[in-house]
């Protein structure tokens, strides 16, 4: 597991496209801590967060858009199979290496709050406590979109079909929530239920749900798991 | 050391491979013959555990690849029709993941890819980027994966494809060298390469085994050899008429004119040697034979009798 992880995270770094997104979603946090936090004059850096949660629909797929189609079409899928480690070791260490991506790049973030912070007048910031749970969920929210995508990429050779089904699947995600509250009834609630966003809302308010906690972990674990029988059953077939 | 039992693998209503069964002894290199499409990748792949069979076992050294994959898998070193290599990657970094990958003791991992890299003559290249490696060093580099953690096993499927034949000849010097250690199967389509450097034949059609046995049962299967190319100084028509009276001889026909020498392929009745008679009758007619050589079935005849069998059986 630690190989994979290590040979993703190096190969990583070695295509520009990791550097280019960073650099995009540096450049659109940026733009809204502009106009939310300065121009607004808002110590809240969550109220950015939250905004930018929509992003994350198109930034997630292209993250793991590579991690099993490259394989495939590199014909080095064989070399994973063949060689003494599961299919869970595969899934979860690529899976780890794109956390490690995403969390990097929500931590170069936190440059935004910290200069709220020296923007703040004697310098405490009263919500620092709130921004940290809009982490929080900004993470857990990350990290469940990759495992979705991850799991819809596990379907093609192709890196463009990989991200175009990551986008589209995470957009259907974003939409629950509204379609939910368009339909009302026990429909709507279900769906609202299960949208990963509305959930991320909770944590952008400050408001810190365990039940939140889990439904996060476990809808990533889910679709991790969906994505190691996914590969394994191409070996039946 | 590799058992193969009863292998079926259905591909939706096709069907790929159907009951195949052969084995391979330790220290055998088993030449796997076969047209294209005929199963041999197939094969490979569930002895290798990349694909899963319908139905049958694959056992390598005890260890049946379905039920005890990771200990199978230690046992094989594979190389599949595509080198599988991350071209990002420079060869050292590859070869260090493949070792992490399978598993080789940090301590013996640096002797041991010197050993290799010197043994398929990459180790001036190991800082190069695999992405600009030509086609023959980048087969070697396959290679040298499959060689990594000394796997008793080696599998490699067409390993001499698309190489020139320089290549192609330091290839298969290779795969010679390693006998000693391995267990091979080669599988190709390049008859003479099974003659170069296999003990044993499986050939394979439409996902059924077609024949098997050793290379020499196979190109003396004809127990005496009742052929012979001869090569003699004179006049065509001259020469045909003492070939044809010449007791025991049953069919002649002319090859060729090589300089002044007619060369003939002759054929006797079974079980009788004809080459005394043969050399009788020439110096009678003072017709000097300059070479006299018995013709065996080559691989490829064999081959393509097999082949062809099938189909007409299928008619």
């Amino acid at each position: 597991m630690l190989t994979i992880y290590k040979r993703e995270m190096s190969s990583y770094f070695r295509s520009p496209i990791a550097y280019c997104i960073a650099g995009f979603f540096m450049v659109i946090v940026g733009l809204y801590f502009w106009i939310q936090n300065i121009l607004s004059s808002s110590p809240l850096f969550s109220v950015t967060l939250s905004a930018i949660g929509m992003f994350l629909t198109f930034i997630i797929p292209i993250i793991t858009m590579k991690l099993l189609a490259d394989e495939k079409k590199n014909g080095t899928e064989v070399l994973l199979r063949t060689a003494p480690i599961s299919m869970g070791q595969v899934v979860v260490g690529k899976y780890l290496a794109a956390f490690t991506v995403f969390l990097a790049m929500a931590l170069l973030t936190t440059v935004f709050p910290i200069i709220l912070l020296f923007l703040t007048e004697g310098g405490t910031n009263s919500a620092a406590g709130q921004d940290f749970g809009a982490y929080v969920g900004f993470i857990l929210l990350g990290a469940s979109y990759l495992a979705v995508t991850m799991f819809t990429s596990s379907f093609t050779e192709s890196q463009t079909a990989a991200a175009v089904s990551g986008v589209v699947t995470l957009l259907v995600l974003y939409f629950m929530q509204s379609i939910g509250a368009t339909l009302g009834g026990t429909f709507g609630g279900i769906l609202k239920w299960f949208s990963p966003l509305a959930r991320y809302s909770d944590f952008t308010v400050g408001s810190f749900n365990f039940a939140s906690l889990i439904y996060y972990i476990t809808f990533t674990m889910l679709f991790l798991y969906a994505t190691v029988i996914n590969l394994e059953r191409k070996r039946w077939s | 050391m590799i058992e193969i039992k009863n292998l079926t693998k259905q591909y939706g209503v096709i069907k790929a491979l159907d009951d195949v069964s052969f084995s391979v002894k330790k220290g055998e290199i088993l030449g796997f013959l076969g047209p294209n499409g005929a199963g041999k990748s197939t094969t490979m792949n569930i002895l290798t555990g990349y694909i899963s069979p319908t139905s049958g076992h694959a056992i390598i050294d005890g260890y049946d690849i379905i039920e005890n994959p990771k200990e199978a898998k230690k046992k094989i070193g594979y190389l599949p029709e595509l080198p599988p290599l991350y071209l990002d990657m420079t060869i050292k970094e590859y070869l260090n993941f493949i070792c992490d990958l399978k598993g080789v003791e940090q301590k013996k991992r640096k002797a041991q890819l010197d050993d290799i890299m010197y043994l398929v003559k990459i180790g001036d290249l190991r800082g190069r980027v695999i992405r600009n490696l030509s086609k023959g060093y980048k087969q070697r580099v396959g290679l040298a994966q499959a060689l990594v953690g000394n796997p008793e096993v080696l599998i490699l499927d067409e390993p001499t494809v698309g190489l020139d034949p320089k290549q192609i000849i330091e290839i298969r010097k290779l795969i010679g060298a390693l006998r000693h250690e391995h267990t091979i199967i080669l599988s190709t389509h390049i008859l003479s390469e099974v003659n170069a450097v296999c003990s044993n034949v499986v050939i394979i059609n439409k996902g059924k085994i077609a024949a098997s046995g050793s290379v020499s049962d196979f190109t003396s299967a004809e127990g005496t050899v009742n052929k012979f190319m001869i090569s003699i100084v004179g006049a065509k028509p001259a020469i045909q008429k003492v070939l044809e009276n010449c007791p025991g001889v049953r069919n002649v026909s002319f090859v060729r004119i090589d300089k002044d020498a007619c060369i003939f392929l002759v054929e006797s009745t079974r079980n009788l040697d004809v080459r005394r008679p043969l050399f009788n009758e020439l110096s009678r007619a003072s017709l000097p034979i300059l070479e006299l050589r018995p013709v065996g079935r080559t691989l490829e005849e064999i081959f393509i009798d097999v082949v062809n069998k099938d189909a007409v059986v299928e008619q």
